[in-house]
């Protein structure tokens, strides 16, 4: 049985600079795509980036809306991302590698031990205000919902599926124009599926079907 | 009234990292938004790290922030911040909105979050004693068709609830079940919580003292023992546990006191004056003690009438079993003042003495009295002020110490 074909409503890039998109993701307002060394954000009404971050982690990576702090070795740089200068330099918490960042609460978050223990970081001093260790599950409360979409490439032809999240089975499917990969695939909640075109380095949105 | 569909793209990456047990990159992904989905994630996700406070006041900010309007977000609010007071063992706050915000998710269809919601308030049940109560709720779940994170707290509890009612196959059949939900479910601090249960399962949950050899007792050795014909003075529920039944002790400490020196001496008697001095503490026996401790004796025998009997000799008194071969005697695992307080505080948990007493059946006064003889003797510490008072006992884990806590008095 073969699917419909996609409805492409329009392509972006390619992008100065930028040969292949390896990730999608939207914040309600913009679409980031993951450029290699760069996270940049696109309006999709005009097509504009408007914003580009320095990212050579992404894990080790986190941003409190006006600073960019990465974990460098022994360090955590806090990063102006408007200039590209470095504003301060933290010291990184002691014991393990880091395993991942993020800013929230006016705090850092870092996790060391694959997780396991948080640290509670201020983001002017380094400081350790605090250390958790989650050995208890709280809470079970899910949010999952909705619609989860998911790229494939097989055979050299793409298709766009939809996936029930709770048991993975596949809802429905869209066919994508011959030639073209999806490599990251984000909707904005409203009609737009956006696709990463992959080393093409073109950003495409699709109509997203209504059930 | 269908399930809100969340049109927003970045809340469903969000709820997925939580799903796939990666709260760090919820916060990371929330963390510059204010709306009320992003706050209840955030304090979801919070919770999962283990900063409490900070999560029960996202959850109950974003559950104001929701409103009526939207009944199911706020619903998945209130039950999440309920678990959260339930693990800051601020047990006052729990049941209440527990019940309605289970209907709203009922009705509206979201049947996850509705099954995990009579899973806290089951979780709350059991907290409190009430093992029957807390038992019928979570057999009402029905296990098909939930989350394998669900299964796995399903059959914990179940497991929990098996222990306290010294049940130990039954509670070694649901550690292996939630085990293997919690494999597929791939969430390391539901896995250690599980590994933790195993533990406890295996660590003494009591003490015998007599007949020799004295020593510990797993779970399901006490099981044995309270199915066999033998008599059990069980210090740690103050029953006198019987092969027809059991006599309930508890709100009788010197007769029980009485008993269980009797019974550690059996089949031999014991001395007025050594049952001055244990029960008592009467450095000698006058006319009044000796009179006191015939009293008690008279009360004594009233009370096991049918079961056992005591008998005067020349300088004391002897236990007779009437239909038993034998008598042991149980207490609890760890020496300590309020054997009962401090198996509340083993748990790891850090409780308010509101808590204690409301779980106990105390007064606030008794629970204060006896956190403060265990903090004397180093078994407890008090940390914060005023109503952030909160009290922790130290961990012991080679001991189960809180299984054989008496059920609540009332429900069951």
């Amino acid at each position: 049985m073969n699917p419909p074909d996609a409805d492409l409503l329009r392509e972006y890039g390619p992008f100065p600079g930028v040969d292949q998109i390896h990730g999608v993701s939207y914040d309600g307002e913009h679409v980031w795509i993951a450029t290699g060394n760069q996270l940049q954000a696109l309006d999709p009404e005009d097509g504009r980036v408007i914003r580009a971050l320095p990212v050579a982690a992404e894990a080790g990576t986190a941003f409190d809306g006006r600073f960019l702090y990465q974990i460098a070795g022994e360090v955590i740089r806090k990063i102006d991302p408007l200039t590209g200068s470095v504003h301060a330099t933290l010291p990184v918490p002691p014991g393990e590698r880091c395993s991942g960042m993020a800013w929230a609460e006016g705090r850092l978050w870092i996790g060391q031990h694959r997780g396991r223990c948080i640290h509670e970081v201020d983001p002017d001093t380094g400081a350790v205000l605090r250390t958790l260790n989650s050995d208890r599950y709280v809470t079970g409360v899910t949010w999952v919902e909705g619609e989860l979409w998911h790229g494939t490439w097989e055979d050299d032809a793409s298709e766009l599926r939809q996936i029930d999240p709770v048991n993975g089975e596949v809802r429905q499917a869209l066919r994508m124009p011959a030639g073209t990969m999806v490599s990251g695939l984000e909707s904005d909640g409203a009609d737009r599926l956006f696709c990463g075109g992959g080393r093409s380095g073109r950003l495409r949105a699709v109509r997203r079907p209504r059930r | 009234m269908s399930v809100a569909k969340t049109a927003d793209p970045l809340i469903q990456s969000a709820a997925r990292s939580l799903a796939q047990g990666d709260p760090l990159r919820t916060l990371k992904q929330l963390g510059l938004r204010q709306d009320p989905s992003a706050l209840a994630l955030r304090g979801i996700a919070l919770a999962h790290l283990g900063d409490l406070s900070r999560a029960r006041a996202l959850l109950i900010r974003a559950a104001t922030a929701f409103g009526s309007a939207h009944a199911v977000a706020r619903a998945r609010c209130e039950i999440a911040a309920a678990e959260v007071a339930l693990a800051l063992r601020d047990l006052t706050s729990v049941p209440c909105a527990l019940e309605a915000a289970q209907r709203t998710l009922e009705q509206a269809g979201d049947r996850l979050n509705a099954a995990h919601a009579r899973l806290v308030q089951a979780r709350h049940l059991a907290l409190l004693g009430q093992i029957q109560a807390a038992t019928a709720l979570v057999e009402s779940i029905e296990p098909a068709g939930l989350s394998p994170a669900l299964r796995a707290v399903r059959s914990l509890l179940r497991s929990g609830l098996a222990m306290r009612r010294l049940d130990a196959g039954a509670a070694r059949h649901a550690l292996a079940q939630a085990h293997e939900a919690a494999r597929e479910a791939g969430l390391g601090a539901l896995q250690r919580e599980i590994d933790t249960a195993d533990a406890l399962l295996q660590a003494p949950a009591a003490r015998r003292l007599a007949p020799a050899p004295a020593g510990p007792l797993r779970l399901d050795q006490i099981q044995d023992l309270l199915s066999s014909h033998a008599c059990v003075v069980d210090g740690c529920r103050g029953w006198f546990r019987h092969p027809g039944g059991q006599i309930d002790l508890a709100q009788r400490p010197v007769l029980f006191l009485l008993l269980q020196v009797l019974a550690q001496a059996w089949p031999r008697a014991v001395t007025r004056h050594e049952l001055g001095r244990r029960v008592f503490r009467a450095r000698d026996m006058d006319e009044s003690q000796r009179v006191r401790l015939r009293v008690e004796i008279g009360r004594l025998r009233a009370r096991l009438r049918g079961i056992a009997r005591i008998t005067a000799t020349g300088h004391g008194f002897v236990l007779h079993l009437e239909r038993s071969p034998c008598v042991l005697v149980l207490a609890p695992p760890v020496d300590v003042p309020h054997p009962d307080v401090h198996a509340l505080l083993s748990d790891g948990q850090p409780w308010p003495s509101s808590a204690i007493a409301q779980v106990l059946g105390l007064s606030q006064r008794s629970a204060q009295r006896a956190l403060e003889s265990l903090a004397a003797v180093g078994a407890a510490r008090a940390s914060g002020r005023g109503r952030a008072r909160r009290w922790h006992a130290p961990p012991l884990p080679g001991f189960a110490t809180c299984l054989l806590l008496p059920p609540a008095p009332s429900a069951d």
